[in-house]
């Protein structure tokens, strides 16, 4: 069973991934969720569960922030809010909140999503004993191990589109710089900034803060669209597609691209040329200033030391 | 080893130790079981303790062997484990029962909730994560039971630890594994990109390039804070750290520490051994998270101050009082004329100019030019084996 996530802007962009076939759709509000294209209010929560519950789909909504002590007095009412809504998942990224939905008033059925650090199938079989219902693989595992995580007692989440954050800082990077060298700028995701390193003057790391702190992406967006075949052979079938850095109707589009290649699979009809055939669709509709490429997937094990 | 001892020597009561073990992968025919008896057997004489950092996060494969190398060490009587990965805790929880496991400070834990999962899952300490506040730290001893540790001195990651990846993406270099580069403290660009691509630097020639460094961390001055929070064990970071290092800041904070407990009412902060720290210190020192959210003052932008001001220039092995004729371990350069200060456990220090110097032979000479090289030199007042001597630059 392919299992196909999105992200949402809105719940205008969530009615249309849903429509054109998206399983779950993946929301969430930004005191508690990582890395969101969108804050959702509480009632635009509602609205997403509602409208993907009417259409037989799924919601899970990012509860995956590093949760300091303020944040865990306040998360069991949120835990209480989603419940009440019916919520299908949540994603976890805080041990705390494990630690919380032991009491079964707060248990949400979870996905363990703690980023860079899930990275191994007896990890993910850890979690699956205090609740976990999935994982997500690190974007820093290669193809050859992720076979080797498939053996997990719990389907593993595989990033096939979209940004990778590979460095999450408390502190205001951004604003500490500017201060130093007293300009005034805006440090949002909005104002859309990028970092090159000293030997790489064409490379460019997004980078922005919000009030999880400081977060910077990897050089280009992942997309895995032309290896889904081989992801499906070796049970890898939860595919999450993150729109943070691809908004609107593109995002939309490419969610489509994905949602015509699950059904070729599913039909036995997937084809190298088909893959090839999508992926030139896909980049079409791919911020024109931004790249693609297949991250860690395609290094062989050791070339990471 | 060498480092091990000095830091028993000058008053720790715990090391950790890592290295090799840090990373498993590395550690056939690299990690050493022999050394590391000898360092728990040193450890134990002295009523201190060896923990063994393994606090790598496995990929797959990587925990090949881990139940024959937590089981060893458990024999070997190392004290406990610093651990963050779960898969290898459930080895060694499984292979090596007995051994403790710490919670590394690799798993971010930041909340009372999530010391209480791992104390219900049979850890017996953990590290907390850097960002924690004085205020939150306190609220956490109030809600758990579980031992907690804290980094009061050194380096730090600018991160969440554990959640940096930037050198596997920038260097292919696993930080998780043991492999990080470092790459936060490079110099970046910081552009904005127009619709085709082409990047516009938002900063003018010539101004400060944007990096990630953060300065060291130092709670000399909070040492009351600290005792008082009720935390059970005090973290001085020493990676890649020399001997001089080590036994500098143990000295230190072991006195600071003590002379408190000795006299809470009367305790005062001597400006010595704030001098002493700073006669080490590698970078800027800062209190981290602990009063505040650092700013850009705890960042190192511009001008760097040049520490440190001293060399580490040898070590005491002998001393006969008598002929007030000391044996010593070259480390660094000096010579007749330096001034050198001298310094034991205990911050007992005094300091003498060189006068006369001999080569193992007893042969005159002027200076000390060679790495490890032995000679012997007149020190009027009475040092002690395992002091260590150093000059300012
Ligand atoms: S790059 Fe810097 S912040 Fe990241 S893991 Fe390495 S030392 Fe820590």
């Amino acid at each position: 069973m392919i299992e196909l996530l999105a992200t949402a802007e809105s719940f205008e962009q969530a009615k249309h991934l849903i429509d054109c076939g998206v399983d779950t759709i993946y929301i969430g509000e930004e005191a508690y969720g990582l890395r969101l294209p969108y804050s959702f209010s509480r009632e635009e929560q509602r609205a997403v569960i509602a409208y993907a519950h009417a259409h037989g789909r799924k919601v899970t909504v990012a509860v995956n922030a590093i949760l300091h002590n303020e944040q865990i007095k306040t998360v069991p009412s949120y835990l209480t809010f989603l419940k009440e809504n019916g919520v299908d998942r949540i994603s976890v990224g805080d041990t705390g909140l494990i630690q919380l939905m032991k009491q079964p008033d707060y248990y949400i059925p979870f996905i363990y999503d703690a980023e860079t650090i899930v990275t191994n199938h007896r990890q993910v079989d850890f979690w699956a004993k205090f609740g976990a219902v999935g994982a997500v693989a690190a974007r820093e595992v290669p193809f050859e191990e992720l076979q080797m995580m498939a053996k997990a007692s719990l389907p593993i989440e595989v990033l096939v589109y979209g940004a990778t954050c590979i460095h999450q800082s408390k502190r205001k990077l951004m604003r500490n710089y500017f201060n130093f060298i007293e300009k005034s700028e805006d440090v949002s995701r909005q104002r859309d900034l990028f970092l090159s390193e000293p030997k790489g003057d064409d490379t460019h790391y997004s980078i922005y803060e919000d009030c999880n702190g400081t977060h910077i992406f990897a050089n280009n967006e992942l997309n895995l669209l032309p290896y889904l075949g081989q992801l499906a052979a070796v049970n890898l079938t939860t595919w999450k597609l993150d729109g943070l850095y691809c908004s609107g109707e593109s995002f939309v589009s490419i969610a489509k691209l994905f949602v015509e290649a699950r059904e070729a699979i599913k039909a036995g009809l997937w084809s190298e040329a088909l893959g090839a055939q999508l992926d030139r669709a896909l980049r079409r509709f791919h911020p024109a200033k931004r790249g693609l490429d297949t991250g860690f997937f395609l290094l062989k094990p050791d070339q990471v030391k | 080893m060498e480092k091990l001892k000095t830091a028993i020597f000058y008053g720790a009561d715990a090391v950790y130790i890592g290295g090799e073990a840090y990373g498993l992968r590395t550690r056939a025919g690299n990690f050493d079981y022999t050394d590391m008896q000898e360092g728990v057997d040193y450890a134990h004489a002295y009523g201190a303790k060896v923990y063994v950092a393994t606090n790598m996060m496995t990929h797959e494969g990587d925990e090949a062997g881990a139940g024959d190398f937590f089981r060893t060490i458990r024999d070997i009587g190392v004290d406990a484990v610093i651990i963050s990965d779960p898969a290898l805790m459930t080895i060694c929880a499984s292979d090596a029962p007995g051994l403790e496991m710490h919670l590394s400070t690799q798993q971010s834990a930041v909340n009372y909730e999530t010391l209480n999962f791992w104390k219900d899952f049979g850890l017996t300490r953990c590290v907390l994560g850097r960002e924690v506040s004085m205020e939150e730290m306190n609220e956490i001893r109030a809600k758990t039971d579980v031992e907690i540790e804290a980094f009061i001195h050194g380096a730090m990651c600018i991160s969440y630890s554990g959640r940096c990846t930037l050198s596997n993406h920038m260097a292919n270099r696993d930080a998780n594994r043991g492999g990080c580069s470092q790459s936060c403290r490079w110099h970046y660009g910081l552009f904005e990109m127009d619709e085709p691509g082409e990047h516009q630097s938002i900063t003018e020639a010539g101004t400060e390039p944007f990096s990630m460094s953060a300065v060291d961390l130092s709670m000399i001055h909070h040492i009351p804070d600290l005792v008082n929070s009720g935390i059970d064990s005090l973290k001085i970071e020493g990676r890649m750290k020399s001997i001089h290092y080590v036994s500098t800041v143990s000295n230190v904070y072991r006195k600071a520490i003590d002379s408190y407990c000795a006299d809470p009412e009367n305790y005062i902060l001597k400006q010595e051994w704030v001098d002493e720290l700073w006669k080490v210190a590698q970078r800027e020192l800062s209190t981290g998270f602990f009063y505040n959210e650092p700013t850009e003052n705890e960042q190192l932008f511009g001008q760097r101050r040049k520490i440190p001001q001293y060399a580490f220039v040898g070590q005491v092995l002998e001393y006969d009082q008598d002929s007030q004729i000391a044996v010593i371990q070259q480390r660094n350069n000096f010579g007749v004329g330096d001034e050198l200060e001298f310094y034991g456990p205990g911050m007992r220090h005094h300091q003498e100019q060189l006068h006369s110097l001999w080569d193992e032979q007893g042969k005159p000479i002027v200076r000390a030019p060679h790495a490890l090289q032995i000679v012997r030199m007149k020190v009027t007042q009475p040092v002690k084996p395992n002091d260590m001597i150093r000059k300012r630059k």
